[in-house]
This record gives structure tokens, C-alpha cells and sequence, in this order.
């Protein structure tokens, strides 16, 4: 009985895994399909206003509206896209923010180490939020996953704003342009 | 940008454009496929004469890039059943007929020109995801008319 039971469990968990990479390998088609170059970090930021709108239920409520079934898989893919994008855009824009601070602290003298640990706590946090929100867009689409991507919008922008206050100073860094 | 006076001069650029060309054309959507033609596809910079004749032309440049970003993000991010009723305002309003401006855009995707240079990627993403759904959503609604007017 016991044996029985151990291989429906792994039938079901090999059944999941497949199931898992082939959403995965279909996403990252998804990904490469897409003609635009992924966004650097240097981008311009994305408006407060684009993760409600790619993570809400009003465009997708319009959609079910029509009642039909092409249009409705057509706007599922779509978002899944975008909100896929969003996400590795995000990730990029930690990791940049990540190696420009190491850089950064390693040449400072006086780091405080209380700082320091809550910087690296905002930006682990925020890997684990981006790593959680891509496998569960692949999984079920951004639709109910607003809470967590404004969360970790919010939590990008905190550690941008950081990033900005240890940069060197504004005539330092537009010193080319001025002169 | 940096001195005060220039600043004053591409917002009195902008509000030259907005007054003067802007306000003349129904809908977003075409405001910013009009902007979007005002750019030379080599350079990317932006090129209007009656603006450089009142401004300089560098100033009515940098004006036109504003309002292009401006309209951009606005359509970009508002909802798509409001995508829905410009593409229609812009279909409907063209000199071709509606259906053949829904078939070139879903077959050669102009719309992809409209983009702002260094704009974000993820934006300019949802910008082109929402265009082709509002056009298979507007072909849809087309079809249905269609097949209820021969019916009837």
C-alpha cells in the first residue's frame, strides 16, 4: 500500500515538473518571440500607474466581457509577456544596483554596517520577490499577483532612491555635460 | 535644459504645439502617430517647420520629443477598452476605409514606429500587447456587425 502510494506521488510530481518546464520553455519562447531588446537597467523608470495596469482585473474583466475565447488567450499571452518582462527588467536593474554598491563600499571608509545589512536585506528580498513572481506568472498569469508586484515596485524604487543618495554628487556626475 | 530660460522656451514650445497642432487632431492615438512622424528614422531627431520658425529648431525638437514621450506613456498605460474606442477614432478617421487600416496594422505592425527611443522596454511592451489586442478585438466587433447587417 505504502509502495502504491509512493509512486502516485512521484508520478504526480513528475507529472507537475513537466507540466512546470514545458510553461517555462513556453514562456521563454514567449520571451525570445518578443522583438524588443530586454530593458537595461538604465532605462527610464516605468510609470506608477504600469504595474496596476498589467496586474488589475479591469482590462481582463473588458476581455471576458466579449466572451470570446481567442481574444481572451491572445490577452492572457500578452500579459504574461509584459509582466514577465517587467519582472526580469526589475531583476536586472537589482543586480546593476547590487554591483554598483559593492563597487561603491568596498572604495568607501566609513561604512556603517546596520545600513549595510538593511541594504543587502532590500535587495535579497527583493531577488526572492522577482525569482517567487516569475515561476508564479508562468504558472497562473499576473492577475492575482498585483499585491506582490506592487510590493516589490515599491521596494525597487526604495532601493533605487538609496542608490541615488550613495551615488557621488550631481556636479561630479553631470560634470561632462556642464563643461 | 539645464538654464532656466531654455526651459521656459521648450515649454512655451510645447504649448505652441499643443495649441496649434495638437488640439487639431481627434485622439490620442493619432497625436502620437503624427509626433511619431515628425522624427527622421536615421537620426531619431525630431523635425517640424512651423515650430523652428517660431523657436529654435533645437528647442522644437526637444518639444516635440515631450509631447511624443507624453502621449506615449498616456496611451500606454491607459486601459485597454479606452485603446479599443482611439484605435477606432483613428481607423474610422482615416482616408482608407476601416477595415483595410486594421489589416495593414495587424499585418505590418506600424504602430511599432511610435515608440519613443530609450523609452522602457516593459512600457513599450504593453503599448505594442494592447495595440494588437485592440485590433483583434475591433476586427471582431466589425465581423459581428457585419454578420448581423446581412442577416437582418
Amino acid at each position: 500500500m505504502m509502495e502504491l502510494l509512493s509512486l502516485s506521488a512521484g508520478v504526480v510530481l513528475l507529472v507537475l515538473l513537466i507540466a512546470f518546464a514545458s510553461k517555462r520553455w513556453a514562456a521563454a519562447r514567449d520571451m525570445r518571440e518578443s522583438a524588443l531588446p530586454i530593458g537595461e537597467a538604465d532605462a527610464e523608470p516605468c510609470p506608477e500607474v504600469f504595474v496596476s495596469r498589467v496586474f488589475s482585473r479591469g482590462d481582463w474583466e473588458f476581455v471576458h466581457s466579449l466572451r470570446s475565447e481567442g481574444i481572451s488567450k491572445l490577452f492572457d499571452r500578452e500579459r504574461k509577456k509584459v509582466a514577465l518582462l517587467w519582472v526580469r527588467q526589475t531583476s536586472v536593474m537589482i543586480r546593476k544596483a547590487m554591483r554598483e554598491h559593492a563597487s561603491a563600499a568596498r572604495q568607501s571608509e566609513n561604512l556603517q554596517f546596520s545600513t549595510e545589512i538593511s541594504i543587502l536585506a532590500q535587495f535579497l528580498t527583493l531577488i526572492v520577490v522577482c525569482g517567487i513572481l516569475s515561476v508564479a506568472i508562468q504558472m497562473v498569469g499576473p492577475l492575482f499577483l498585483g499585491g506582490l508586484a506592487r510590493f516589490a515596485q515599491r521596494l525597487s524604487r526604495r532601493v533605487a532612491k538609496v542608490q541615488e543618495s550613495l551615488q557621488p554628487a550631481p556636479l561630479v556626475k553631470t560634470a561632462g555635460r556642464i563643461a | 535644459m539645464i538654464d532656466p530660460d531654455g526651459m521656459m522656451t521648450v515649454e512655451a514650445a510645447y504649448d505652441d504645439l499643443l495649441r496649434r497642432s495638437l488640439s487639431r487632431i481627434d485622439g490620442d492615438l493619432a497625436r502620437l502617430i503624427y509626433l511619431a512622424s515628425t522624427r527622421d528614422y536615421n537620426t531619431g531627431k525630431y523635425h517640424h517647420d512651423g515650430l523652428a520658425a517660431r523657436f529654435q529648431r533645437e528647442i522644437a525638437g526637444q518639444a516635440l520629443e515631450l509631447a511624443h514621450r507624453e502621449i506615449f506613456y498616456r496611451i500606454a498605460v491607459c486601459s485597454l477598452e479606452e485603446l479599443v474606442d482611439q484605435v477606432e477614432v483613428y481607423a474610422s478617421s482615416s482616408q482608407q476605409g476601416r477595415d483595410e487600416v486594421l489589416q495593414v496594422w495587424q499585418k505590418l505592425e506600424p504602430y511599432r514606429v511610435a515608440l519613443p527611443v530609450d523609452g522602457n522596454v516593459a512600457v513599450a511592451q504593453l503599448f505594442v500587447s494592447n495595440i494588437k489586442l485592440a485590433l483583434a478585438i475591433l476586427r471582431r466587433r466589425y465581423q459581428q456587425q457585419e454578420l448581423v447587417a446581412s442577416t437582418s
